[in-house]
């Protein structure tokens, strides 16, 4: 379904896909250049000049070269590279936000009108999720008493799920309406983000390493990790094996959440470019093509589902683990 | 796919997420619910005592009514017994008065005779007398004749 069919090649309907809407500051110098609408040269002149105020290159795009610093929104690989650190994913920051403040609307709800005997659904939702995580937390959380670490797993659970979920959202449901309102890009699944993934990671990792300390003390830490896995006297080795597992923990968060949910967009996309709605120019062999399409896209949204669900619940599994690490005792071996 | 600017927006989002429901959601709804465990488990932990209770109400009444029943059964021999004694006694006090009113009547009777005999006796002799007065015509005396009488009346007192 790849919109724009007549002007975009399925590369370019995929890059533009996963290409975030990234709003950063351009540095005076920088050449900014759009690809130019219409057929002729006449047009795109036309088209540069009227919706960009920009002059057309005579090739293919309309190029401007800034005279002062601004923050603008990324239209290609060459802004971004020029925006640096910078800039933010405001559709990754969007869609989380959002989705995070439904999902405090919803729960902070549940508990205001909270009624023993009259439960409504809602409620009995809520409950069940709290139920879920607090039997998780148990379970796995043994090592000491941390009142933030269920509040945590619930966040992560809910949170990582409702954003998991976007996934299921057809690819183009989102993006192609917006575009035609004027919004280049956008990525509707906030975990295909890496942005996001290592933010929760690193927010983790952080909470791990602060609660380890705490919980250890500075010099309990510090022992904890050069004096395993080997004894005191291979103190290198030890300190290379535990500092390459506690970087181990991020990294791996942060990269499986990613992996799977870019991944799985991916096929999304790779079978909705199998599906065109150019109705004119449909062959038998297209409409055989549709079908299969369709039928494929079905059947993967069906097995995403479970890639959706387990992914969030493996993410807080984790953090809740590492939490518990974090507690455990030193243990001279 | 650059790392950027999104990642500490990210981190300040999560940080205030979690905050959010570690401050009003998790402990007002775990409390919640862990108060309605606490209610559910209360319940039925009465409805177990009461249970118990009524079972055990059943069998005190049982044994109440056992007991009143035994209790009756006594009291019902008992007053049989009594009956039976009492009536036993006035039996046995109306033979006793019988016999005494028959026993003081056969005395009284005996005493009767015994005066009748004597009073028979005496008119007996002074008719006798008088006839044998008449019939002899002359005085008879108890000084002449005494041996006489005496011998008639101790023949008739054969």
């Amino acid at each position: 379904m790849a919109s724009e069919s007549s002007e975009r090649t399925f590369q370019e309907y995929l890059e533009h896909h996963l290409q975030n809407l990234v709003y950063g500051r351009l540095p005076e110098g920088h050449e900014r250049k759009f690809y130019a609408k219409g057929k002729t040269d006449e047009e795109k002149t036309a088209y540069c000049q009227d919706d960009k105020s920009m002059n057309y290159d005579g090739d293919k795009y309309c190029k401007e070269t800034l005279t002062e610093d601004g923050w603008y929104l990324a239209n290609n690989k060459s802004d971004l590279e020029a925006m640096g650190f910078w800039a933010f994913n405001i559709d990754t920051l969007f869609f989380s936000l959002l989705l995070g403040s439904i999902f405090l609307f919803f729960f902070i709800n549940a508990a205001k009108s909270f009624s023993l005997e009259k439960p409504t659904k809602l409620q009995l939702f809520v409950e069940m999720m709290i139920d879920f995580v607090n039997s998780v937390v148990k379970g796995t959380f043994k090592a000491g008493q941390n009142t933030l670490v269920a509040p945590m797993a619930l966040t992560i659970f809910v949170w990582v799920l409702l954003m998991n979920l976007m996934d299921l959202v057809p690819v183009d449901l989102i993006p192609y309406p917006a575009e035609e309102i004027g919004i280049p890009f956008l990525k509707v699944v906030p975990t295909t983000d890496l942005n996001l993934t290592a933010a929760l990671a690193l927010s983790v990792f952080i909470l791990y390493l602060f609660f380890s300390i705490k919980n250890k003390g500075f010099i309990g830490f510090i022992k904890s990790i050069t004096l395993h896995p080997f004894g005191p006297w291979m103190l290198p080795a030890n300190l290379f094996v535990e500092v390459i597992d506690m970087l181990a923990k991020p990294l791996s968060l942060a990269l499986r959440l990613y992996g799977n949910l870019y991944a799985g967009e991916m096929i999304f996309l790779l079978i909705a470019g199998m599906v065109m709605i150019n109705f004119e120019a449909l062959t038998i062999a297209g409409v055989g093509l549709n079908l299969a399409g369709i039928t494929l896209s079905l059947i993967w949204a069906i097995f995403h589902i479970l890639i959706v669900v387990l992914q969030a619940f493996i993410f807080m599994m984790l953090t809740v683990v590492y939490m518990n690490m974090a507690h455990e005792k030193f243990e001279q071996h | 796919m650059n790392l950027n600017g999104t990642l500490l927006g990210q981190m300040i989002a999560f940080g205030l997420f979690i905050w959010f429901c570690w401050k009003f959601v998790w402990p007002p709804l775990l409390a919640a619910m862990e108060e309605r465990a606490n209610k559910i488990e209360q319940g039925l932990k009465d409805s177990e005592d009461s249970a118990k209770k009524i079972i055990e109400a059943e069998e005190q009444s049982k044994k109440m009514i056992a007991e009143a029943k035994s209790e009756a059964k006594k009291v019902l021999s008992n007053a049989k017994d009594q009956s039976e004694k009492i009536v036993e006694d006035s039996k046995t006090k109306a033979t006793e008065e019988k016999n005494r009113i028959v026993a003081s009547a056969q005395a009284e009777i005996d005493k009767e005779v015994v005066n009748a005999k004597k009073s028979l006796e005496k008119d007996f002799a002074t008719n006798v007398m008088s006839a044998a007065k008449k019939i002899v015509g002359k005085e008879i005396s108890e000084t002449n004749h005494g041996d006489t009488i005496q011998k008639s009346l101790d023949d008739f007192r054969k």
